[in-house]
C-alpha cells in the first residue's frame, strides 16, 4: 500500500483502518521526542503502544537524531519511563550510526575531529574510533592552536561546548579534501518539553559548510542510512512491510518517503497537519515527499485497534 | 561605464580613468594591506592620490576593529590617513542601527570589543561582549531570562562565539518583533600574519540556521557601505572608482552603486574568475565583473608621479 508518487493521503485515521495498518505491517519505526514522550515525560498510552506491538510480534525500532546520548543511556530512560520491553538492539541514534559509519563504511584509519558531546564521543569509542582529544588548552587562541596529524575525518553533532576555536580547527582540517565531513543530522533546532526550543545540530553544520564551502554527508534523518543499519541488523526488513511514525515532517516523514516506507504523522510534536497540508498542496514534486501517508492526533490512537486485535484472538 | 568590461589597466588608460575620478574608494584587506604587511607601494599610491586633489575612503567588512583602530594601523604603515575617512561594518552597523532601523531599545550582540565601542559612540545600548560558556542544563538553556529591553540581536565576527551565545540570540529571535542584522557574509576572516580564520558568514549562518530566519547584513555587497561614505562626504556616483580584490563583495557593490570598478590581483579573486562571469551570460552575475584589473595598486604609481 506504499503511496504512488503524488497521491499521498494525509489522512488521519482512526479504529478500523489502524487495525488494518497494524495487521499490514510487521516492522514499526518510532521517532522519539514528539512521539512516545516529551523531554522525561512519556507521551500517555506509548508505553502500552510499545508493549502491545511486541507482544503482537511486531518488530519495533527507535530512529532518533539526538546525537546527545549514548544507547545504554537510552535504555535506562526507555525503562524509567515505563517502556519496559525496550532493549539495546532496537535503539538507532545518530551517534550510533555515526559511528557504524566510519567503523563500517569508511573504515576510517586515523583520528576523528569531533565537534559534539561525551555521548557521541562514547559511541565512536565503544566502536573502537579514535577521537583527537579534548585539549582543554587555556592558551590555545585562535592565532596559534595546535593541529592534530592524521586527522580522516570531522563529525558535527549537537555541541553546547562550541566554541569558536573548535569550528577553526575543523575547517583546517577540512581543507585536506581527503579528510571527510560528516554531520549527525540537520535539524535546525530541537523541541523541548513545554514548547520551548534550542538551537540544534543542523546550525553548527551549516557554520561549518560555509566555513570550507563544502557540505557534509548526513548521517541522520532524513538520509537513508540509518534505515541501512537498521536492514543490516534486522533479517529480512521488507520496505512495504514497514511504517515509520514520527512528528517531524522535513525528518520523519522524508527519511520514510527516501526509504521507500509508508510514513504517519502523529500531531504530539512539531508538525502541525496544515503544515502537511501545505506541502500537498506545493508544486513543487519534491515537495510531495514530505506529506505522510497516514495521521494520528497521538500514537495511543492504535490501543483501541489493539483491544480489538486481542478480543479477535481471544 | 566602459562597453568592454574586464581589461588590464596599462599605460594612458590609469591617468585616463584617474582624471575622470574625484573619489576612489579601497577595501584593506588584500588590497592595501595583507595581514599586519603592507602591499608595496600602497602608501605612495594613497599618499599621491590625496596629493593630487583625489578624495580617497576606505570601505571595509571586517568588523574587528574601530574606525579608529584601522586610522591606526594604516598610520603605522605609513598610509596619510584620518579616522573619518575609514568605513568598517562595526561602525556602518552602528549607523545602520540608528538610522535605517531606528533601533530603540537594547541590543543582543555577539561581536568584537570594537562592535561594542561603536555602538556606545551612536548611544546605543547592549548585553555586553566577552565569552559566554554554558551552564546548567538543557532545560535552563531554553529558559534563559531574556532581557525584556532587547529590541535587536545583531552578530559580527566575534572569536568568543559559543553554543550558549547562539542559543541567547535564537532566543531573542523567537520574538517576531526582534531586528536581526549582521555585519557581513564573508566566509573568512583575514588575521594578523597571513592566516585565515572562519569569518562572520559562518556565526551569521548559524544563526539563522537555527531561528530560520535571514538577518539583513550591511557589508559589501549591499549599498549602505556606500551609501555611508556618500551621505557623509557627497560623492558623486559617476566619479568615483572601486577598487577591491573581491569580486562578490567590492566589485559588486561598485556595480550596484553605479561606480567604475577595478579588481586588484593581490587577494581573493582571480581574472579567470571575473572572465568565468562575463562568459556565463547570466545577468546577476555580471555585476560581479570588474571595469579593469591591476596586479597590483602599485600599477597605478606612474600615473601619480610628477
Amino acid at each position: 500500500m506504499a503511496g504512488a508518487f503524488g497521491l499521498k493521503g494525509c489522512q488521519k485515521i482512526r479504529g478500523p483502518q489502524i487495525r488494518n495498518l497494524l495487521e499490514a505491517k510487521d516492522f514499526f519505526l518510532f521517532d522519539c521526542d514528539g512521539v512516545i514522550w516529551h523531554g522525561e515525560k512519556a507521551i500517555t498510552g506509548a508505553a502500552k503502544v510499545v508493549s502491545s506491538l511486541i507482544r503482537q510480534g511486531k518488530n519495533v525500532v527507535f530512529v532518533t537524531n539526538n546525537s546527545t546520548r549514548p544507547r545504554e543511556n537510552y535504555v535506562h530512560k526507555f525503562y524509567r519511563l515505563g517502556f519496559t520491553d525496550v532493549m539495546l538492539e532496537q535503539i538507532f541514534s545518530s551517534s550510533y550510526c555515526s559511528a557504524l559509519y566510519l567503523r563500517d563504511v569508511v573504515k576510517v584509519c586515523g583520528q576523528v575531529f569531533v565537534i559534539g558531546c561525551d555521548g557521541l564521543r562514547s559511541e565512536l569509542q565503544e566502536a573502537g574510533i579514535p577521537c583527537v582529544a579534548e585539549a582543554d588548552d587555556p592558551d590555545a587562541t585562535i592565532y596559534d592552536c595546535a593541529l592534530a596529524p592524521d586527522v580522516k575525518a570531522v563529525l558535527v553533532g549537537h555541541d553546547d561546548k562550541l566554541t569558536f576555536l573548535k569550528l577553526a580547527k575543523a575547517s583546517c582540517y577540512l581543507r585536506d579534501p581527503d579528510c571527510l565531513f560528516l554531520a549527525t543530522d540537520n535539524d535546525p533546532w530541537h523541541p523541548l518539553s513545554g514548547g520551548r526550543i534550542l538551537p540544534g545540530s543542523g546550525s553548527l553544520t551549516a557554520a561549518l559548510e560555509v566555513a570550507s564551502g563544502r557540505k557534509a554527508t548526513v548521517i541522520g534523518k532524513p538520509s537513508r542510512f540509518m534505515f541501512e543499519c537498521i536492514s543490516s541488523q534486522f533479517r529480512g526488513v521488507d520496505p512495504a512491510q514497514c511504517l515509520m511514525v514520527g512528528d517531524r515532517l522535513e525528518t520523519d516523514m522524508l527519511f520514510g518517503s527516501n526509504c521507500g516506507l509508508d510514513t504517519m504523522l502523529t500531531l504530539t510534536g512539531v508538525s502541525q497537519m496544515e503544515e502537511a497540508q501545505q506541502y500537498q498542496n506545493s508544486e513543487l514534486p519534491t515537495n510531495l515527499s514530505l506529506v505522510p501517508n497516514y495521521v494520528v492526533d497521538t500514537i495511543a490512537d492504535f490501543l483501541p485497534a489493539f483491544e480489538e486485535l486481542d478480543e479477535q484472538s481471544n | 561605464m566602459s562597453a568592454s568590461k574586464c581589461s588590464r589597466l596599462s599605460g594612458a588608460l590609469i591617468e585616463q580613468l584617474l582624471d575622470s575620478v574625484d573619489s576612489v574608494l579601497f577595501d584593506c584587506d588584500g588590497v592595501i594591506w595583507r595581514g599586519d604587511q603592507a602591499i608595496p607601494g600602497a602608501a605612495q599610491v594613497i599618499n599621491r592620490l590625496k596629493e593630487k586633489g583625489k578624495r580617497v575612503f576606505f570601505v571595509t567588512n571586517n568588523s574587528s576593529k574601530t574606525r579608529r583602530m584601522y586610522a591606526e594601523k594604516m598610520s603605522g604603515m605609513g598610509f596619510n590617513v584620518s579616522e573619518e575617512e575609514v568605513f568598517g561594518t562595526a561602525y556602518c552597523s552602528a549607523v545602520y542601527l540608528k538610522t535605517v532601523c531606528h533601533v530603540e531599545g537594547k541590543v543582543y550582540l555577539i561581536g568584537s570589543d570594537a562592535m561594542r565601542q561603536e555602538l556606545e559612540a551612536m548611544g546605543i545600548p547592549h548585553t555586553g561582549v566577552g565569552a559566554d560558556h554554558i551552564v546548567g542544563r538543557q532545560a535552563d538553556w531554553a529558559n534563559v531570562p531574556l532581557d525584556p529591553e532587547v529590541k535587536a540581536v545583531v552578530v559580527g565576527f566575534d572569536e568568543h562565539f559559543s553554543y550558549m551565545k547562539m542559543n541567547r540570540a535564537f532566543q531573542y529571535l523567537s520574538q517576531r518583533d526582534c531586528l536581526f542584522v549582521g555585519t557581513n557574509r564573508d566566509t573568512k576572516l583575514p588575521l594578523e600574519g597571513g592566516k585565515a580564520v572562519p569569518g562572520t558568514g559562518c556565526l551569521l549562518q548559524a544563526v539563522e540556521t537555527a531561528a530560520q530566519r535571514r538577518a539583513q547584513t550591511v557589508g559589501k555587497p549591499h549599498r549602505f557601505m556606500f551609501d555611508c561614505v556618500a551621505s557623509k562626504f557627497g560623492v558623486e556616483r559617476g566619479r568615483c572608482l572601486m577598487v577591491g580584490d573581491r569580486l562578490d563583495t567590492d566589485i559588486l557593490l561598485g556595480s550596484n552603486c553605479g561606480l567604475k570598478t577595478l579588481l586588484t590581483l593581490t587577494g581573493v579573486s582571480s581574472v579567470a574568475d571575473a572572465e568565468a562571469h562575463q562568459r556565463s551570460g547570466c545577468p546577476e552575475r555580471q555585476g560581479m565583473v570588474p571595469d579593469y584589473y591591476v596586479d597590483s595598486i602599485a600599477d597605478l604609481l606612474p600615473a601619480l608621479q610628477g
